[in-house]
């Protein structure tokens, strides 16, 4: 391929004023990123604001930026307070915790922002090669593929997210009916807009977004007491040592190429990739410190998935405009907003934005290592401050950038319903992300459906031309199968997979009424993982843990469980779910 | 398209318009080219009903980057997206006439969209007074390259084979397509997008055969011969592509096209009108200006402001009675 214009795109980056920009990505990203309980998402709708009056070039830097921050600022509080902001970084707090409390908190930063820049840097070089090749099919996707696609992609969202599975259902239930608010795209008939000329449209993702993550998130840590404790400086060496670095390389590597190809999955791999790394490298446990002592293996190998995984999900976003979770779904408005359409058309029309969105990310994770080092001292810092001061404060900066948006008040009420909303979800244990996803990925899937058929003048069977269709179809057969299926072979060999299934089964349904954030404790990986506060649909679900793995083809294996601690790193591979971003 | 270059959203314009509320406190001075009475003495707001980015939104920008130069003030562009531009124009309707509130008007809005949506909030001229006329943005219809079609007759030759995008309902895309395949006895399945771009992707994807988008949008594909043009919705030829025919040529009496023209509150002082009238044609007349038209294929329709609103009512009138005579359904709650 011609790399012309990745490199074009590098000089563009490396003016001055955009290094800056991405530093202030950077650290606003973790000044938000560190707060407990706010994770990648819920910190990018927050900041989101600060990027609407800016060209696009530097709004995008300043976005990858905030993204890098915001996930390592999650891995910080997971490290020294064992308040995880997002499920992935939970995994992080299983060594990383015992090293904090031995003095060592500053070893696992270090290594866990070596680890996350490796880990981002592995994915964001395959993701240069792959996506121009994927959006090469981009013509041939039309309304019957996408309609495929964005059901699937709806589906495994709900499936794979965290707890309940009925909960997750429900939620994307209700994601898909608010979708339908608005103008009737085919008919221009209004539906359900109560009269409100603001409803016309339909509601917007981004008050959404911010309601549902970012005010839902303050208003549910207020009622939360932080029980007491100081917090932990990390004052030792941050730098890591040279005999640390050589303990973590192979759990990095491994990491790195796990991360990758689970990050691909919708529904959100960051999770699940650091869970099988977490395993993994607890099986092989090669290194002096036990595991759940502060085995620095442990968070080197987790974190470069996690961070791997979250790339690489810009693959199915930036190719084909299907967010694959809720991270990226606030990335796709992101970009929307800055009039840039995620999807197979951005490669060919606009390759310049399209590297330059890529390239930022290489920037991005580039000053987070070389700011993250020296700066975490001070972020801890921000955990001093009072909630009672700092709350507010965000809170305001939610309403302004609400205000923004549109120009009008709509929006803030907007951001306030949805905070009201997603605080009760979160408080009976529904998870939001399979709402928020769902609404994103259902006027797409209601609109591409209705083409679809005005397409077959109503003739479904017309479908079996199109083979991409199909094979999507197909695999969506496969995912709703799988569960059924499993359930008869454990009823028929219960010896086989039972075992299994309760060891994550179980932790997952603990989540639902957690008050406590992170009850992490050592050696049980998997319930404490999902027992973690989470604000990406990212999770383990049964169905991982019971070794079920999906072909590209859609065909499907049925692997005896590997290890009881059901960390076999055995996932679907059922590629990206896909949408046409609707757009005004 | 090209990408708008300004800043997008108005906390810096806003900054900017204090700065210059600043200044011309401070020096006492008002452009004389502004006209007496002190108007304009601080920033007038251009309200635009499209997202940032857009081609109405671009026009706004453009305007507006000419302000300080011949109105002595700055002209900060406000988005206020929603329902095709309804909800800012009645905004704007419902302000003061001072002559510093603006919007920026689309005939479809109109000529079209009151034909799909309810009476409340269908928006029409009557309480907006037109400054003056802008340009004329083309309509047309555009076919995959390797379905062969380069006229009308082809694509009817296909009748009821076919499909066909639009922009969506209400729009002048769905206008024009709906009226000329009417006349043209052409059936086909209408297959509405959210806008011209995902239109066109369906032509070149071939999963429609063809579609009705605006010339700017087609303009970089039918440079590269991925899709090949038809015909041209308005009344003459545009002057980038003279060699592809208008539907008046061809036989069919389908004058569609999306005019823009800037407009304020009714009841606005005639000085402030004047003053107005003036500032906006010195900015049209710049070079700038004028270059900008040229790179978004937009054609100078500067007329005045009574020849606007008479021309966008007679629109309104003549499309509806063919939509009537016709039996067309453009879908909505209208009629």
């Amino acid at each position: 391929m011609d790399f012309t214009p990745v490199i074009e795109g590098f000089e563009v980056l490396l003016q001055p004023e955009n290094l800056m920009f991405c530093l202030i990505g950077v650290v606003a990203g973790m000044a938000i990123g560190v707060l407990p309980g706010l994770g990648p998402a819920a910190t990018i709708a927050i900041l989101l604001p600060l990027t609407y009056s800016m060209d696009p070039i530097p709004s995008i830097i300043m976005l990858a930026g905030i993204f890098y921050g915001g996930i390592y600022g999650g891995t910080v509080t997971a490290v020294l307070l064992k308040l995880p902001g997002e499920t992935a970084s939970a995994i992080t707090a299983l060594e990383g915790y015992p090293l904090a409390q031995k003095g060592q908190g500053g070893k696992a930063l270090g290594v866990g922002a070596v680890a996350s820049f490796i880990g981002g840097t592995v994915s964001i070089v395959v993701l240069t090669m792959v996506a121009p090749v994927i959006a090469g099919f981009a013509l041939e996707f039309g309304p019957p593929e996408y309609t495929a696609l964005t059901l699937l992609g709806i589906l495994l969202v709900a499936t794979i997210g965290n707890g309940s599975k009925l909960k997750a259902l429900a939620g994307a239930a209700l994601g898909l009916l608010l979708a339908t608010v608005g103008r009737d795209a085919f008919t221009g008939e209004l539906r359900y807009t109560a009269g409100s000329l603001e409803l016309t449209d339909g509601l917007q993702f981004v008050p959404i977004a911010m309601g549902v993550f970012g005010l839902a998130e303050i208003l549910y840590n207020l009622e939360r007491r932080r029980n007491g404790g100081s917090i932990p400086v990390a004052t030792d060496r941050v730098l890591p040592t040279k005999a640390t670095m050589k303990e973590s390389a192979a759990p990095i590597g491994r990491g790195g190429v796990l991360g990758f190809l689970l990050g691909l999955l919708p529904g959100g791999g960051a999770t699940v990739s650091a869970m099988a790394s977490y395993g993994i490298e607890k099986r092989l446990n090669k290194g002096s410190t036990p595991f759940g002592k502060g085995a620095i293996r442990g968070v080197a190998g987790p974190e470069t998935a996690n961070n791997a995984a979250a790339t690489s999900s810009f693959i199915p976003l930036l190719t084909l405009g299907i967010p694959a979770n809720a991270t990226m779904a606030v990335m796709f408005s992101a970009l929307l907003i800055q009039g840039i359409t995620p999807g197979p058309q951005l490669v060919a029309t606009d390759p310049d934005l399209f590297w330059s969105v890529i390239n930022s990310m290489y920037l991005g994770n580039i000053v987070l290592l070389v700011l993250a080092i020296p700066l975490i001292g001070v972020f801890v810092r921000i955990l001093y401050v009072r909630s009672s001061i700092l709350s507010p404060i965000i809170v305001l900066i939610v309403c302004i950038g609400a205000y923004t948006i549109s120009n009008r008040i709509f929006e803030v009420m907007v951001v306030i319903v949805f905070g009201v909303l997603g605080y009760l979800m979160k408080k009976y244990g529904f998870d939001p992300a399979p709402l928020v996803l769902a609404f994103v990925l259902g006027s797409l899937l209601e609109d591409n459906f209705r083409r679809s058929l005005l397409m077959f003048d109503g003739d479904v069977t017309r479908v079996t031309g199109h083979p991409i269709a199909v094979t999507l179809l197909g695999l969506l057969l496969v995912v709703v199968l799988i569960p059924i299926l499993l359930k008869l072979v454990k009823s028929r060999r219960p010896d086989l997979i039972g075992e299994d299934e309760n060891g994550t089964g179980a932790g997952a349904e603990t989540e639902t009424g957690a008050k406590v954030p992170a009850s992490v404790t050592a050696g049980s990986e998997a319930g404490a993982a999902s027992g973690a506060e989470s604000d990406s649909a990212s999770d383990a679900g049964s169905d991982t843990a019971s070794g079920v793995a999906t072909g590209p083809n859609g065909d499907r294996r049925d692997h005896p469980p590997r290890s009881p601690d059901g960390s076999s790193a055995e996932r679907p591979e059922e590629g990206a779910a896909g949408s046409h971003p609707s757009q005004t | 398209m090209s990408r708008p270059s300004c800043s997008r959203r108005p906390l810096i314009a806003v900054a900017a318009g204090g700065l210059s509320v600043g200044l011309v406190a401070c020096g006492g001075v008002t452009d004389g080219t502004a006209g007496g009475d002190g108007y304009p003495a601080e920033p007038i707001t251009l309200t635009v009903g499209q997202d940032a980015g857009g081609s109405t939104d671009l026009i706004a920008r453009a305007l507006a980057e000419g302000s300080q130069e011949a109105l002595g003030v700055s002209m900060p562009v406000e988005n206020q997206p929603g329902a095709n531009g309804a909800i800012a124009t009645q905004e704007v309707a419902d302000q003061d006439p001072d002559g510093y509130e603006l919007t920026l008007l689309n005939s479809t809005l109109i000529t079209v969209t009151s034909q799909v949506v309810s009476e409340e909030e269908a928006v029409t001229l009557d309480e907006l007074d037109v400054i003056t006329g802008l340009s004329r943005d083309d309509y047309i219809m555009v076919a995959n390259a390797d379905t062969g079609y380069g006229t009308v007759d082809d694509v009817a030759a296909d009748s009821g084979d076919l499909s066909y995008g639009t922009a969506g309902v209400g729009t002048g895309s769905q206008l024009a397509q709906l009226l000329l395949f009417d006349e043209a006895g052409i059936e086909g399945n209408e297959v509405p997008f959210d806008s011209g771009a995902p239109a066109l992707t369906a032509v070149m994807g071939g999963q429609v055969d063809v579609a009705t988008i605006q010339v700017g949008e087609a303009m970089p594909q039918i440079e590269a011969g991925t899709i090949d043009p038809i015909v041209i919705f308005s009344d003459e030829r545009n002057q980038h592509l003279e060699d592809v025919p208008t539907a008046q040529e061809e036989g069919y009496e389908v004058p569609v096209a999306q005019y823009r023209a800037v407009a304020l509150p009714e009841g606005a002082p005639e000085e402030v009108k004047q003053s107005l009238r003036e500032g906006i044609g010195e900015i049209l007349a710049t070079e700038e200006y004028q270059q900008f038209n040229d790179e978004n294929y937009l054609t100078p329709e500067e007329v005045s402001g009574e020849e606007v609103e008479e021309q966008w009512t007679e629109l309104a009138d003549q499309y509806e009675q063919s939509v009537q005579d016709n039996g067309i359904d453009l879908g909505g709650t209208g009629e």
